[in-house]
């Protein structure tokens, strides 16, 4: 057997994988952690977290994320990208921060991998379409080569006793299929040698045809199988050890091996997805589940957002909805705004099931964090989107939470199917006008501790009132995290100054009704942005000198006042000269 | 010994230490293995100490006398350790004054093989955000997980990383204290194999206890941990701190022996450093500039 | 009832499992096994003549060895009568049968733990032959048990003794450098005991996420 990487390989079998497990593979050297979600999704991933190289078959697999046994890190089903830091609960991990994944297909009662494939998988044609029966595998200390030498000459009966007439169908590099014939009975067996290491190696068998008497017929291939396998591992014995394959492991984004100081937003990279399903999420909003046209969609966090441009050019920001673990699509509800500038209009009228979209891979400037001891969410309205994600990840994990939801009647709560799932956590607050709001919310409020948190998406007049309240019944203003689904203060962009920017060596002149953003983007710099309007924080940047003119509602009180950031798609500069550090 | 296993100058020429003077019959011949070599040593009754490699003439456990060790290996006698070294070794060996200090007691608490590298293991030594996982209950708890900014340095006057302010919220913090609390730590990684902590001692603020971890490199993956501790602590018993940090160490041990791979790789994009391994960077970076290549897999050129 | 208790001990942490599968009280006497080597010492030789941890005292009565143990506390404290089923002679024989079997994974998957962490000196390849030789067994018994849905050792809805004296030194084993990753269904059955209400770990063992 020639190591050929292309090659798809057998690595497991199906019922290795019962729920909450993590199989430990391996091929050709590769160790490979093997995992099924509770979705049914089955991972393989390289055996290695790429924080400080832990086996991910020692972590715990809690069905929609695996969690690394060292550091708590935890990563995404399907796209092994991490969502949680716990060292640094109050930061979003870096977008790009990725186990290394392998091919994965199941079929046929197997799971199959290959290290490099070229093309997709193709089961042995006489798998296809049959009810076939994977036998239990039995592990060899021989070299795969000499272990399919030996495989041709594997005997069995297939009524389970006795003897048959075997004959050798075909030989391929990566198994053996043999017919069996006693009497009138007959079956096919193909026997795969699973190239484990340069020395080891799995003899895994299946049946072309479920027996009737399954349980009998595997203890026969059982039996026969060692018998076969002490042959192997004598001849093996005879010769010298070959040595353990060594594998080159790829090298991490060089962006993350440097130690950023908080997570950088990631590649502008667009991607395209159809409208797979569009429906009525409660009254006046449109519920959407997006799905990659090709290939996986990125990795999320809880609060995360992700720019979606419209078939009519226009560009809005929309927060996923996702429980922890569904990575096959991205779900957000978008509200008919009656004065809307076109976009919801757009999306509620013109945008249908089976249209393309262009959006970008999501960004989150809405952390959550989990170390809280308790968490308070509390949603107004279409607020309630990013705190879907929130409220699904706390409930998941079993961490203590409640979600304080203010709508207009019932028939405006939105996602009611996902809203059941959160019990007794959930409390509506229905039909309340801005007085009763307020007294609501101060009851909420009012039992302020250490290391209680609060997150408040909503409408801007009901986000500044839940501020304050928090503010005067004693919430730390770290304690207190906001996401502005707009900016609705009026924007001053009268005044002219200067911006020099530190690393590039560059001032620029910024004139009345233009922002820094616009000619920073105009002059050739990298700089991020999303919904341009002072709200989502992707434009975020350091100011080394002067005095910023903050016009944005992303900064809380303390930021602002400390003049060390500046959202830069609004807010311009008090003084003459403003020193950036780009 | 005329071919050495090991060809690495940078760890040839370290003191390494074989073991705690507490764990050696006087008059009794000890072996162990440094660098992938037989080694054997011992102590006279008169206290002197001797190391030398393996010899048929001379096997374990037989009666040691001075004037029957023919090829003698440098000896270094300090910290409670008795240190040797295969190539040609420093003068001195890093300071460590807590030791020496009256009013505490040094507890060696054990040595164990842990089948990983050295710099994987003083790389945990130095990590404190897998408390409240590995050391659930004990020195960390969920959901306490935060780990603070502080401060890294390579001190050029004594060669060593020091990490200090560093602060982690332990619900037990050592055997002597009850309840959770802030601790403040130090760290100090004075030899490639070597590193100490000084934690807040929960008898007296103003001082700290240390716990040391001298790692004897049996070879590239296979070490011996020497560890202990020395601290101001007047209500435990010797073994009741013994049996803490053993509890400590055993819980990181299936940690570190699923490392893989099981050498420490030094180049930068090997793994994913966050800003709570600022310590572990300034290590490896250090190991590089160092030259050092075994027990790594040293960043290419 | 206070048990002589080493933290690092497999066969110490089969009783303190058990104990706190049944909820009962202790007292745990910790011996200095390692280095102290107090369970040879003359005074704990007269608890244990055969210089072995664990040893209980319950009610002035004195017991050693672990699997002994076990049976003693499950026939006086499990009311419920499932940990050891003494009115059925078939199970019951089999619990026997993997409670004298965990006794050879402690002769060879212990054994050859102790080589590596604590340098005891034995022949470590003999060791590991032997526990290899064993865990086969255990695997094949394990998977054809799954294929039914049988979840333990021994038939039956509800874990025995023999489930509580055979895991530890499996879960141990790597630290002796015997690997499980070719014994997949003892990995599940790992994963099954861990999730037992009441589960505790021990240094060396981790609990497991909680199941679907
Ligand atoms: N069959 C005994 C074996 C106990 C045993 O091996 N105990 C170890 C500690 S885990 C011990 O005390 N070993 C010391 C010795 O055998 O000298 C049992 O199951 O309790
Ligand atoms: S090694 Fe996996 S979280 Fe740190
Ligand atoms: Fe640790």
């Amino acid at each position: 057997m020639t190591t050929d990487l292309t090659t798809w390989h057998p690595i497991a079998s199906s019922t290795d994988l019962p729920m909450r497990h993590i199989y430990h593979g391996q091929l050709w050297g590769r160790e490979m952690a093997v995992w099924r979600a509770d979705d049914g999704h089955v991972n393989v991933w390289e055996n290695r977290c790429l924080h400080r190289g832990v086996r991910l078959t020692v972590g715990l697999n809690e069905g929609r994320e695996l969690r690394c046994l060292y550091h708590g890190w935890r990563y995404a089903n399907r796209t092994a990208g991490c969502t949680y830091i716990p060292a640094h609960p109050a930061d979003a991990p870096a977008r790009t921060i990725c186990n290394n994944t392998y091919s994965a297909v199941e079929s046929h009662g197997l799971v199959w991998s290959a290290v490099d494939p070229i093309g997709e998988f193709e089961a042995p044609a006489v798998l296809n379409g049959n009810d076939v029966l994977a036998l239990r595998p039995i592990p060899v200390k021989a070299a795969p080569d000499i272990a399919l030498k030996h495989a041709k000459s594997y005997r069995f009966s297939p009524i389970g006793e006795g003897c048959a007439d075997v004959t050798l169908v075909e030989e391929t590099d990566n198994h053996v299929q043999l017919h069996a014939k006693q009497d009138q009975s007959k079956a096919t067996l193909l026997l795969f040698v699973q190239p484990v290491d340069a020395g080891r190696s799995i003899l895994r068998g299946v049946l072309t045809d479920q027996p009737a008497d399954a349980g009998n017929i595997l203890r026969h291939h059982n039996r026969r199988m060692q018998a076969l396998r002490d042959v192997i591992e004598a001849e093996a014995t005879m010769l010298p050890v070959p040595e353990p394959i060594e594998v080159q492991f790829s090298k991490v984004d060089e962006e993350l091996a440097k130690m950023p100081a908080r997570a950088k937003s990631g590649p502008k990279a667009e991607l395209r997805v159809s409208v797979a399903h569009k429906w009525d999420a409660s009254e006046g909003v449109a519920g959407f589940r997006l799905e990659a046209l090709n290939g996986q969609l990125p990795t999320f966090q809880p609060g995360a957002h992700i720019d979606l441009h419209m078939p009519n050019g226009m560009s809005r920001q929309y927060s996923l909805t996702n429980a922890p673990g569904e990575t096959d699509f991205y779900r957000i509800g978008v509200k008919r705004e009656p004065d809307s500038r076109g976009g919801s209009e757009c999306m509620h009228n013109a945008v249908q099931a089976g249209d393309v979209l262009a959006i970008s891979a999501p960004r989150n400037n809405f952390p959550l964090r989990r170390d809280a001891l308790k968490t308070i969410l509390v949603a107004g309205g279409i607020g309630i989107t990013p705190m879907l994600a929130m409220a699904q990840t706390l409930h998941v994990q079993g961490l203590g939470y409640e979600l304080h939801y203010f709508a207009q009647s019932e028939a405006h709560l939105s996602f009611p199917d996902v809203l059941k799932t959160f019990g007794s956590n959930l409390i509506p607050h229905i039909g309340l006008d801005p007085a009763s709001t307020g007294g609501a919310l101060k009851e909420l409020l009012s039992g302020y501790d250490y290391a209680h948190h609060l997150y408040i998406c909503g409408p801007g007049p009901m986000l500044e009132a839940t501020r304050k309240i928090a503010a005067e019944a004693g919430w730390p203003e770290d304690a207190v995290h906001f996401e502005y689904f707009k900016n609705t203060k009026e924007i001053d962009d009268s005044s002219t100054f200067e911006v020099a920017l530190a690393r590039s060596a560059l001032t620029l002149q910024v004139p009345a009704g233009r922002t820094i953003l616009e000619i920073l983007q105009e002059n050739g710099i990298e700089a991020p942005s999303s919904c341009e309007q002072g709200a989502c924080g992707t434009c975020l940047t350091t100011v080394i000198e002067g005095e910023p003119d903050h016009q944005d509602v992303y900064l809380s009180d303390s930021e602002k006042a400390s003049n060390q950031k500046i959202i830069t798609c609004v807010s311009r500069a008090k003084s003459k000269r403003l020193v950036l550090d780009i | 010994m005329t071919e050495l296993k090991c060809t690495d100058p940078v760890i040839l020429n370290q003191w390494h230490p074989l073991s705690s003077i507490d764990e050696i019959t006087p008059g009794l011949i000890h072996s162990t293995m440094l660098l992938e070599e037989n080694i054997s040593y011992g102590m006279d009754t008169d206290g002197n100490a001797y190391a030398w490699p393996f010899d048929n003439q001379l096997p374990t456990r037989s009666r040691l006398t001075s004037k029957t060790v023919r090829n003698p290996l440098p000896i270094h006698i300090a910290h409670g350790y008795v240190w040797t070294s295969l190539g040609e070794p420093p003068e001195t060996l890093f300071s460590f004054e807590e030791y020496y200090e009256a009013d505490r007691i040094n507890v060696p608490t054990g040595v164990f093989g842990v089948n990983v590298s050295a710099g994987r293991a003083v790389e945990n030594f130095l990590d404190m955000s897998h408390f409240p996982y590995v050391h659930t209950g004990i020195l960390g708890e969920e959901p306490h997980t935060e780990v603070k900014e502080y401060a890294v340095e390579v001190s050029e006057t004594r060669d060593e990383v020091l990490a200090t302010q560093c602060q982690f919220y332990q619900p037990k913090a050592a055997l002597a204290s009850e309840g959770g609390a802030m601790v403040d730590y130090t760290y100090r990684v004075p030899h490639v194999n070597c590193a100490l902590l000084y934690k807040s001692s929960p008898n007296d603020a103003s001082r700290s206890d240390v716990i040391y971890m001298f790692l004897q490199p049996m070879s590239q993956d296979w070490v011996r941990a020497h560890t202990g501790m020395c601290v101001i602590d007047e209500d435990n018993t010797y073994e009741s701190i013994r049996y803490f940090q053993q509890v400590i160490f055993g819980q990181d041990k299936p940690i570190l022996e699923n490392q893989y791979p099981k050498r420490l790789p030094l180049d930068p994009r090997s793994e994913t450093p966050i800003r709570a391994d600022k310590t572990a960077i300034a290590f490896r970076r250090w190991l590089s500039r160092k030259g050092l290549r075994y027990g790594v897999i040293p960043a290419a050129a | 009832m206070k048990l002589y208790d080493y933290e690092l001990s497999g066969n110490c942490f089969k009783i303190r499992l058990f104990l706190n599968i049944l909820g009962i009280e202790y007292e745990s006497q910790t011996v200095d096994f390692y280095p102290g080597l107090e369970h040879k010492s003359p005074e704990f030789l007269q608890l244990n003549p055969l210089g072995q941890l664990p040893v209980i005292e319950d009610e002035g009565k004195v017991l050693r060895d672990a699997q002994a143990i076990l049976t003693y506390l499950a026939v006086k404290y499990d009311a419920s009568g499932l940990w050891y089923p003494v009115s059925d002679p078939g199970r019951l024989g089999e619990v026997a049968q993997w409670l004298a079997f965990a006794d050879g994974i402690t002769g060879t998957a212990s054994a050859a733990r102790l080589h590596d962490g604590l340098f005891y000196e034995l022949d470590v390849e003999a060791a590991r032959a032997g526990a290899h030789r064993l865990f086969r067994i255990l695997d094949e018994h394990l998977w054809f048990a799954e294929r039914v849905g049988r979840d333990w050792l021994v038939p039956g809805d509800h874990p025995t003794i023999a489930d509580i004296a055979c895991f530890p030194y499996v879960a141990l084993s790597e630290e002796g450098g015997i690997y499980r990753q070719g014994y997949p269904a003892i990995r599940r059955w790992c994963d099954r005991v861990k999730r037992i209400q009441g589960f505790v770990g021990m240094s060396g063992i981790f609990t497991t996420s909680h199941a679907a």
